[in-house]
């Protein structure tokens, strides 16, 4: 009797054993995985943060690599003073971000209704153009865009009106009338998302606001849109850290505007390393400072230059992977 | 009397389809008109400006004269970039380059969007930080922070490279790899920073794909006794088979968006004056762009149908 219980008995416990053990090595491996790989994501951020801390003398020096001998904000206070001035740039960026990829998402959400919703004639014609329009670089246009830009007369219209042709190149509004026709940065790709997202949304609830008596705007503004949340988050982040980071349309289309990321490709372009070099060892009275001042301040630019992303990412960023398999992605 | 008002009433009201079609073509007209204004004009323009010699006109306005295929010639044979190389190098390296990390970033933003799929504990975090390639790819952010002009004293510490001479010698020694497969492993596990900077926006779109498989695919798949390898090739990997084909596109336009020809173009057109040849460049790296994209969709045909025969 005792015999054969231990006998039932022994091969449940080595079943146990053995099925404890195999979760144990492939967690250790999972997770192993998991981490190397986020490590190897972080890296360049961890690296940084040691860097910019540095008293801006001891940079290069080969005892000093991940632990500062002395601490010091010099390389901020360097950046800030280079391109931040009193944050009001910072503002400047965040909002003219925030009001693009807002235009951005309007109208590729009606355009990517339209495509999605109603059979028009030629939809898929328009399709198959949004494709392509997503396919092809801007760059390989930007020459003549530039130049019709430069001499802006569609048909003749603006000459007509007397004044001859308008020069839009470097004027504020140009950018947002990209966004609002439809060209903003990869707003093809936005339009072909929410295309997705209202293709795939069920018919229902509009077939009731029109039964109800709605019209057709009124039920896009009270029924597709609210229900579009998870497309328009997703959509907006990336508009949101597309447009702020953007150094092409900004950059070729108004290169005197306000904007930080051209603001910090210009002032830390190579050719500008010993002006830099000499304005902050006179500031701060580090004569011995090497080219690697120059990298320290140019990287806290740019972690100061991240801080509105990340905040925002940090906010965002839950709410766009909880419901990302109707974010309009998926067919 | 009463069908002929009928009639009239019909003519002067449309029907409900004909409104909501007319109601469409409102809501896509800002796209058309912008596509006709930021795309049919501009390119139309480019290619003309191709095979002309573009100048300044003594009136003021552009004086244009056709000049056949010159401006291509002279872009290959006589015109350097402003690296001083020529362009058939550039554009050489360039496709070489984007061919051999769009499949390797793909793949790895499969593998991390797998990773992140799975529950466990610190699901959340992981997903925080596997998505942040999103923001840290930007240009801008890579320029500044993976490119230091420091010398080499720290670049041990300082660089974003990693030492790859172990993993080098460790594959010479113990595989019998060619030596140029091991290079370009090695060459992986260097620039592994800048590969996976450039992953978020994939990974993003294939944990979309990967929530969108039906779990009861894989419960069935249990039940019917398949290990998880079995599970990965028949069920996950056909069902993302579609949107890996949206990554992939993606990752391409994103990579040739990315390259440095779009700096030449400018440089040409306007430091150095020849609006001409820089339409030119243009015109050929557009062909370059679409006919690589081509060549990606037949070989993902092929891939496609090559699966299907297996089964």
């Amino acid at each position: 009797m005792l015999q054969s219980e231990t006998r039932t008995k022994n091969p449940v416990q080595a079943y146990r054993l053995k099925k404890a053990i195999r979760g144990i090595v492939i967690g250790y491996f999972f997770y192993s995985l998991v981490i190397g790989l986020g490590f190897a994501i972080l890296y360049p951020l961890i690296k940084l943060i040691p860097f910019v801390f540095n008293n801006l003398e001891d940079l290069g020096n080969p005892d000093v690599i991940w632990v500062p001998i002395e601490l010091s904000v010099d390389s901020f206070r360097a950046a800030m003073r280079l391109v931040f001035g009193n944050g009001l740039p910072l503002l400047q960026s965040v909002a003219y971000g925030a009001a693009i990829a807002l235009i951005q998402i309007f109208m590729s959400a009606i355009a990517g209704y339209s495509l999605g919703r109603i059979g028009f004639w030629g939809r898929n014609a328009v399709m198959g153009l949004v494709i392509l329009s997503f396919v092809v670089p801007p760059q390989s246009l930007l020459i003549s865009q530039y130049l019709s830009f430069k001499n802006f007369d569609v048909l003749g219209i603006a000459s007509a009106l007397g004044g001859g042709p308008i020069d839009l190149i470097n004027q504020p509004y140009t950018l947002y009338a990209i966004a609002l026709l439809g060209f903003g940065v990869k707003q093809s790709m936005f339009v072909f998302i929410f295309r997705q997202f209202f293709k795939g949304m069920p018919a229902e609830l509009e077939e009731a606001a029109y039964i109800d008596g709605c019209g057709f705007y009124r039920t896009f503004f009270k029924i597709g849109l609210p229900n579009a949340l998870p497309a328009i988050m997703t959509v907006g982040i990336l508009a949101f850290v597309w447009n702020y980071g953007d150094t092409y349309y900004t950059g070729y289309f108004h290169p005197d505007g306000p904007y930080l990321s051209i603001k910090l490709a210009t002032t830390f372009a190579p050719a500008n390393v010993n002006n830099i070099l000499y304005a902050v060892r006179t500031w701060y009275d580090v004569p011995g400072a090497t080219t690697f001042a120059f990298d320290a301040v140019k990287q806290a630019a740019a972690l100061i230059f991240l801080l509105p992303l990340l905040i925002l990412y940090f906010f965002a960023q839950r709410r766009i992977v909880e419901n990302l398999e109707q974010s309009g992605i998926v067919g | 009397m009463p069908g002929a008002a009928e009639k009239i009433r019909k003519r002067s009201r449309l029907s409900y389809q004909t409104m909501q079609k007319i109601h469409g073509i409102v809501f896509v007209l800002p796209w058309l008109i912008g596509f006709g204004l930021f795309f049919v004009t501009p390119l139309a323009s480019t290619i003309k400006y191709a095979f002309h010699e573009v100048g300044v006109a003594e009136t003021g306005g552009m004086a244009l004269r056709y000049v056949g295929l010159d401006n291509f010639t002279n872009l290959f044979n006589v015109e350097v970039s402003s690296q001083s190389q020529p362009f058939l190098r550039v554009f050489s390296d360039e496709n070489v380059n984007i061919f051999i990390n769009t499949p390797v970033i793909v793949v790895f933003s499969l593998f991390c969007a797998i990773l992140v799929n799975v529950k466990f504990k610190g699901q959340g975090l992981a997903r925080v930080v596997f998505f942040l390639p999103i923001v840290l790819g930007l240009k801008v952010v890579v320029d500044l922070i993976m490119v230091s002009t420091g010398g080499d004293v720290a670049d041990a510490a300082v660089d974003s490279t990693i030492d790859n001479e172990m993993i080098f010698d460790f594959l010479r020694e113990y595989t019998f790899l060619p030596r140029d497969i091991t290079m370009f492993i090695s060459d992986l596990a260097t620039n592994i920073f800048l590969l996976l900077s450039q992953t978020g926006v994939q990974t993003l779109i294939f944990l979309a794909g990967l929530q969108s498989i039906n779990p009861s695919l894989y419960e069935v798949a249990k039940i019917e006794g398949a290990n998880s390898y079995e599970i990965f090739w028949k069920i996950t990997l056909p069902l993302v088979g579609n949107i890996s084909l949206f990554a992939l596109i993606y990752t391409f336009v994103d990579m040739f968006l990315k390259s440095p020809i779009s700096t030449e173009i400018y440089y040409f057109a306007f430091n150095k004056n020849n609006i001409g040849a820089g339409s030119a460049l243009s015109v050929v790296y557009l062909v370059n762009v679409l006919a690589d994209l081509l060549l990606l969709m037949l070989i993902m045909n092929r891939v496609v149908k090559l699966s299907h025969a297996a089964k």
